[in-house]
C-alpha cells in the first residue's frame, strides 16, 4: 500500500504543477463597473497589463508639421487623396506611415525607387484607399471614435499587416459528406475564445448585417421565434468583444437582463455604432480592393482580410488607451459631429423604474 | 413537555465546551448551552439589521430587499453604515452565529456521545460562505467583492460575477462542483429508494434484508457499497461538492482574470500535440 | 485523535455472497464469480460482482453502445480522423441537434442533425430499458420499486430536455447536443435566449432541492457514520426495532433545530429531495419558451426583480430607435483593382 501510494505521488504532482501553472496569482485589480453588490467589475491582472503596455504605447509625437506654403497637390505628381496638405504636411505624413506601416522596408514598401509617383506598387494603391477609410472613421463614425479617432498606427502599430484581422473560414476538412459536420462551431480556437460556440460568424455579422439581438422583450411569448442555435453565434461574437478589448461581459451589460438599454453602461451604446462601422470598413473599403492583392496577402478562400473589433483595439478597452494622435494630424479628421440627441427625454436617473 | 417517549434518559448534564453547567439546560426541544445564546445573540442582531437596512431602503418586498457591499473604493476598511458598513455589520453577525451552531452542535454531540462528523459536515458549508465573504474579498483587496443579501439580488451577482469570466461553465473546479452536486443527489435517491424498497415491500411481503440491499445492486450493476459504505460515500460526495464550489470561486479573480474557456490551453498547447 | 470510522481499518473477510434467492431462472442470468477486493473494502463492501444480466439489461446495453458509438464516430470524422486531436479537441466535441429549419421534421441530411436524431432514439430507448430493469429487479427480490420510480423523475427531466419541449417549440434545434462543452454551451444559450433563467421559479425551487439534497446527504450520512458506533449504519434493523443509535441521531437533530426524523422518515425526506430536484426542474424547462419567452420580465411583472441606482449618469436609449442615419457609401475616386 505504501508502495502503492509512493507510486501515485509524482504522477499526482506532476499533474498538479501542469494544471496549476494554467494560472494567475494575486494580487488583483478591480474596477466596479455598477452599483454596488452588482458583481459589475471589471478584474486586471496587473502582470499581464505590463505585458500589454508597450504594445499599447503612442509613437513619440513631434508635433504637427506647418499647413502653410505650396500643397502637395501642386508640388508631386498623381496625387490623389492628399492633395490639399502642405509640403511639409505631406512629407512628415509619408514619413510617419513608414513608420508605422512599413518600418523595415522603407519608402520603397510602396514607392517605386526610380519614379516615387507611380503606382506600380500594389500598397501605394491600398494606402491610398486605407487614407481614404482612415478619414472616414474619424468624420462619419464620430459615435464610435469620439474625437480621439485612428490613424494608421492603430491598426498597424508597426506591421505591414494588422496583428488581428480576419478572413472567410474553407470548407471544413472532414471525414466524409456524411458525418463529423462541425457545422463551424466545436473547435477550441481564439474566434469562439477557446470555447464550442460557433467560430465563423464574422461574415454575418461585420460584413453582413445579421440579427444580433435574440431575448423577447415581452414576458410572455409574442412571436419571437430565434433559436437556440443563433444565440450561440451572438453569444460568441459576444466572446470577440470581450477578448478584443480586454474586457469582460459586464462592460457593456448587466448580464441580468441583457437586453435592457435602461440598464445597460454607456459602452454598449459605442459598440452599436462600432458594428456598423465595421461594417462599413469591410465592405465599402475592404472588399472593392480585393483585387489588388497578391495571392500571399489573401485568405484561404480567395478573400481579403477584413476589420474586426480586435484589429484596432488589440485587447485595449480604448485603442492606446485612449490617446489621440489626429492633433499632429488634423487632415486626417473633419469637424466634430453634433451628438445624436435621443428622442425622448432620459428615464429618471434615480433608480431604475421597474414598471 | 415537548420531549419524546425515549428522550428522558438522554437529558444528563455534561459535554460543554464553555460555561459548564450554567446554559446546560434545554428550552423546549431546543438545547441551549452556552453557544445557543451567542447564536439567539447574533442571529437575532444580524436579523434586526437586516430589517432596518431594509427599512431604510425602498421596499418591504421579500424578494426584492437587498443589503449591499460596499463600493470597491473602501477597499478592506471600514465602510458608513447605509453605504455598505451595514452588510460589514450583518456579516460579522452572520459568521458569530455559525459557527456558534457549529460549536452547540458539536456540545451536543459530546453530550451524546456521538461522533463530530455532523459539525464537521456543517462547517464545510460555512467555510464555503467563509470563503465568499472573507476570503475571497481579502485576496481581491476590497469587501465590496462579497455578494448581496438578498433574494434575488444575490442571484444577479452570481449572475455578473460568472460573466465576468465570459462562461463560467469553463471554470474546471465548477465543472467538478456541478458533477459532485448531481451525482450526490442521484447517490441519495438510490440510498432513500433502497432503504424505503426494503423496509416497504411488495404487498404481502415480509420486511426485507440488507442482504436483499447488497443483492438488489449488484444484480443491477455488479456492486454493492453496503450500508456503511454508502454514508462514507454520501458525506463524501456532499462534502466534496461543497468544497470544489468554495475553490471554484476563490480561484476566480484572484487565480485567474481571464474568461475561463482560455484556461484550457495549457491542454490545448501540450507539446505533444500544439 | 480518536477513530472516525471513514475507512474501514480490520476487514472480515467471508466468502462471497451470491446473492438472495429469486426464481431459478433469473438466477442462471446472475453472472461473473464474485471476488473479495481489498481496497474495495476500505470504503464500503469489499465484494464485486455478480451482476444480472438479463434481457433488459443487455438490450439497454446494446442501443446504449450503438449511441455512443453513432457519437463517437461522428466526434472522430470532425477532427478528420486524427486520434491525436480526438483526445485533444475531446472536450469541445459535439454531436449536435438539427438545424432550425428542418423544424420538426423527421428525416433530415445525416450531417444536419440526422445522427444526432438517431443517437437520441437508441439512447433513449436505451435509458428506458435500464428503467424496465431497475423495476423489474425490485420485483423480483419482492422489494419496492421506489428506486425505480425516483429514477422516473430524472428521465422526466431528459425526457423534457431532448423530446418534450422540442416538439413544444416545433423545433429539435432547441435539444441539447452531446458533447462536453457543447451542452454547456447550451445551457448559457438557454438563459441567453429566454430572459435570464435565474428568474424562473421552478429553477429556483430545482435549485433549493439539489443544494437541499446535499444538505440531507451530508446532514444523513454524518449523522449515521456519528452513532455507527451504536450500530447506526443497520438502518432497517433500527427501523423495525428501534436502538440508542436511532435515538441518539434524532435527538441531536431535535435538540439542535428543534425538530427530527426518525430512522426511517429521514429516507423519505431523502428521496422527495432528489425527486424533486429534476421534477420541478422539468417543469421549469418546460414552461420557458412555451408559457414564458423571457422569465427576467415575468419576474418584472410580479414584482419580484429588485431595483438598482444607475450610476453612469442617464441611461443611453437604444441607438437603433434613436434616428441614426448611416453614413452613405463612399463616392468612389477611381481606385479600382
Amino acid at each position: 500500500m505504501k508502495q502503492l501510494r509512493k507510486f501515485l505521488m509524482l504522477p499526482a504532482l506532476l499533474v498538479s504543477i501542469l494544471v496549476l501553472s494554467g494560472c494567475e496569482r494575486p494580487p488583483i485589480e478591480a474596477v466596479q463597473h455598477g452599483f454596488r453588490g452588482t458583481g459589475m467589475d471589471l478584474i486586471y491582472n496587473p502582470r499581464i497589463l505590463a505585458e500589454q503596455a508597450e504594445n499599447n504605447a503612442v509613437p513619440v509625437s513631434y508635433g504637427a508639421a506647418p499647413a502653410d506654403g505650396p500643397k502637395a497637390g501642386a508640388v508631386y505628381k498623381n496625387v490623389k487623396v492628399l492633395n490639399n496638405l502642405s509640403v511639409a504636411q505631406f512629407g512628415t505624413f509619408m514619413a510617419s506611415m513608414t513608420s508605422w506601416v512599413a518600418p523595415e522596408q522603407g519608402c520603397t514598401y510602396c514607392h517605386n525607387p526610380a519614379n516615387f509617383a507611380d503606382d506600380s506598387l500594389y500598397t501605394k494603391q491600398v494606402a491610398r484607399n486605407m487614407i481614404l477609410m482612415t478619414q472616414r472613421v474619424n468624420t462619419q463614425w464620430q459615435d464610435h471614435v469620439a474625437q480621439t479617432g485612428v490613424t494608421c498606427y492603430t491598426c498597424h502599430r508597426g506591421n505591414n499587416i494588422p496583428q488581428q484581422v480576419w478572413f472567410k473560414e474553407p470548407k471544413q476538412q472532414n471525414g466524409n459528406g456524411l458525418l463529423g459536420d462541425k457545422d463551424g462551431q466545436n473547435t477550441p480556437v481564439a474566434a469562439s475564445g477557446y470555447s464550442s460556440l460557433p467560430n465563423d460568424y464574422f461574415a454575418q455579422y461585420l460584413s453582413k448585417s445579421s440579427n444580433i439581438r435574440v431575448a423577447g422583450n415581452t414576458a410572455l411569448p409574442t412571436g419571437n421565434k430565434h433559436s437556440i442555435h443563433e444565440t450561440e453565434a451572438t453569444y460568441a461574437l459576444m466572446m470577440h468583444f470581450s477578448k478584443s478589448l480586454g474586457v469582460n461581459c459586464t462592460y457593456c451589460h448587466n448580464s441580468r437582463n441583457f437586453s435592457s438599454w435602461e440598464e445597460s453602461p454607456p459602452q454598449r451604446a459605442r459598440a452599436w455604432y462600432a458594428i456598423r462601422m465595421a461594417q462599413d470598413i469591410n465592405n465599402n473599403y475592404m472588399e472593392p480592393i480585393t483585387g489588388l492583392f497578391p495571392e500571399h496577402r489573401l485568405g484561404p478562400t480567395g478573400d481579403v482580410a477584413k476589420a474586426n473589433c480586435g484589429t484596432c483595439h488589440q485587447g485595449a478597452y480604448k485603442p492606446l488607451y485612449g490617446v489621440s494622435m489626429l492633433s499632429d494630424y488634423p487632415f486626417l479628421t473633419g469637424p466634430a459631429k453634433p451628438a445624436m440627441k435621443a428622442k425622448d427625454p432620459a428615464p429618471a436617473a434615480k433608480s431604475v423604474a421597474m414598471k | 413537555m415537548a420531549m419524546l417517549s425515549f428522550e428522558r434518559k438522554y437529558r444528563v448534564r455534561g459535554g460543554t465546551l464553555v460555561g459548564g453547567d450554567l446554559f446546560d439546560f434545554w428550552v423546549g426541544p431546543f438545547y441551549v448551552g452556552f453557544f445557543g445564546v451567542t447564536t439567539v445573540f447574533f442571529a437575532f442582531l444580524g436579523t434586526a439589521l437586516i430589517l432596518w437596512g431594509a427599512s431604510q431602503g425602498p421596499t418591504w418586498n421579500p424578494w426584492q430587499i437587498n443589503i449591499a457591499p460596499p463600493d470597491i473604493s473602501y477597499g478592506l476598511g471600514f465602510a458608513p453604515l447605509l453605504k455598505g458598513g451595514l452588510w460589514q455589520l450583518i456579516t460579522v453577525c452572520a459568521l458569530g452565529a455559525f459557527f456558534s451552531w457549529a460549536l452547540r452542535e458539536i456540545e451536543i454531540c459530546r453530550k451524546l456521545g456521538m461522533g463530530l462528523h455532523v459539525p464537521f459536515a456543517y462547517l464545510m458549508a460555512v467555510f464555503a460562505y467563509f470563503t465568499l465573504v472573507i476570503i475571497r474579498p481579502v485576496l481581491m483587496g476590497a469587501w465590496g467583492h462579497g455578494f448581496p443579501y438578498g433574494i434575488l439580488s444575490h442571484l444577479d451577482w452570481v449572475s455578473n460575477t460568472g460573466y465576468q469570466y465570459l462562461h463560467f461553465h469553463y471554470n474546471p473546479a465548477h465543472m467538478i462542483a456541478v458533477t459532485l452536486f448531481f451525482t450526490t443527489t442521484f447517490a441519495l435517491v438510490l440510498h432513500g429508494g433502497l432503504v424505503l424498497s426494503s423496509t416497504n415491500p411488495q404487498k404481502g411481503q415480509f420486511v426485507k434484508t440488507p442482504e436483499h440491499e447488497d443483492t438488489f445492486f449488484r444484480d443491477a450493476i455488479g456492486y454493492s457499497i453496503g450500508t456503511l459504505g454508502i454514508h462514507r460515500l454520501g458525506l463524501f460526495l456532499a462534502l466534496a461538492a461543497v468544497f470544489w464550489s468554495a475553490v471554484c470561486i476563490v480561484i476566480s479573480g484572484p487565480f485567474w482574470t481571464r474568461g475561463w474557456p482560455e484556461w484550457w490551453g495549457w491542454w490545448l498547447n501540450l507539446p505533444i500535440w500544439r | 485523535m480518536e477513530y472516525q470510522n471513514l475507512f474501514t481499518q480490520v476487514q472480515v473477510v467471508a466468502p462471497p455472497h451470491h446473492g438472495v434467492s429469486i426464481d431459478p431462472y433469473d438466477e442462471r442470468e446472475r453472472f461473473g464469480e464474485p471476488k473479495l477486493y481489498h481496497l474495495f473494502g476500505r470504503l464500503g463492501n469489499a465484494q464485486l460482482g455478480p451482476i444480472y444480466l438479463g434481457r433488459l439489461g443487455l438490450a439497454s446495453l446494446f442501443f446504449g453502445i450503438i449511441a455512443i458509438q453513432i457519437m463517437g464516430w461522428n466526434m472522430l470524422a470532425s477532427v478528420n480522423w486524427s486520434p491525436i486531436q480526438f483526445v485533444r479537441q475531446l472536450f469541445w466535441l459535439s454531436l449536435d441537434p438539427p438545424l432550425p429549419k428542418h423544424g420538426l421534421s423527421l428525416f433530415m441530411p445525416l450531417n444536419e442533425g440526422g445522427w444526432w436524431m438517431m443517437a437520441g432514439f437508441f439512447l433513449t430507448v436505451s435509458i428506458l430499458l435500464w428503467w424496465a430493469r431497475m423495476y423489474r429487479r425490485a420485483i423480483a427480490l419482492g422489494m419496492g420499486t421506489h428506486i425505480a420510480w425516483g429514477f422516473l423523475a430524472a428521465i422526466w427531466l431528459y425526457l423534457v430536455l431532448g423530446f418534450i419541449r422540442p416538439i413544444m417549440m416545433g423545433s429539435w434545434s432547441e435539444a441539447v447536443p452531446f458533447g462536453v462543452f457543447s451542452h454547456l454551451d447550451w445551457t448559457a444559450a438557454f438563459s441567453l435566449r429566454y430572459g435570464n433563467l435565474f428568474y424562473n421559479p421552478f429553477h429556483m425551487l430545482s435549485i433549493v432541492f439539489l443544494y437541499g439534497s446535499a444538505l440531507l446527504f451530508a446532514m444523513h450520512g454524518a449523522t449515521i457514520l456519528a452513532v455507527s458506533r451504536f450500530g447506526g449504519e443497520r438502518e432497517i434493523e433500527q427501523i423495525v426495532d428501534r436502538g440508542t443509535a436511532s435515538e441518539r441521531a434524532a435527538l441531536f437533530w431535535r435538540w439542535t433545530m428543534g425538530f427530527n426524523a426518525t430512522m426511517e422518515s429521514i429516507h423519505r425526506w431523502a428521496w422527495w429531495f432528489a425527486v424533486l430536484t429534476p421534477l420541478v426542474g422539468g417543469i421549469g424547462i418546460l414552461l420557458t419558451g412555451t408559457v414564458v419567452d423571457n422569465w427576467y420580465l415575468w419576474a418584472v411583472k410580479h414584482n419580484v426583480a429588485p431595483s438598482y441606482p444607475y450610476v453612469f449618469g442617464t441611461p443611453l436609449p437604444d441607438p437603433a430607435s434613436s434616428g441614426f442615419i448611416p453614413p452613405a457609401p463612399p463616392i468612389s475616386i477611381g481606385v479600382k483593382p
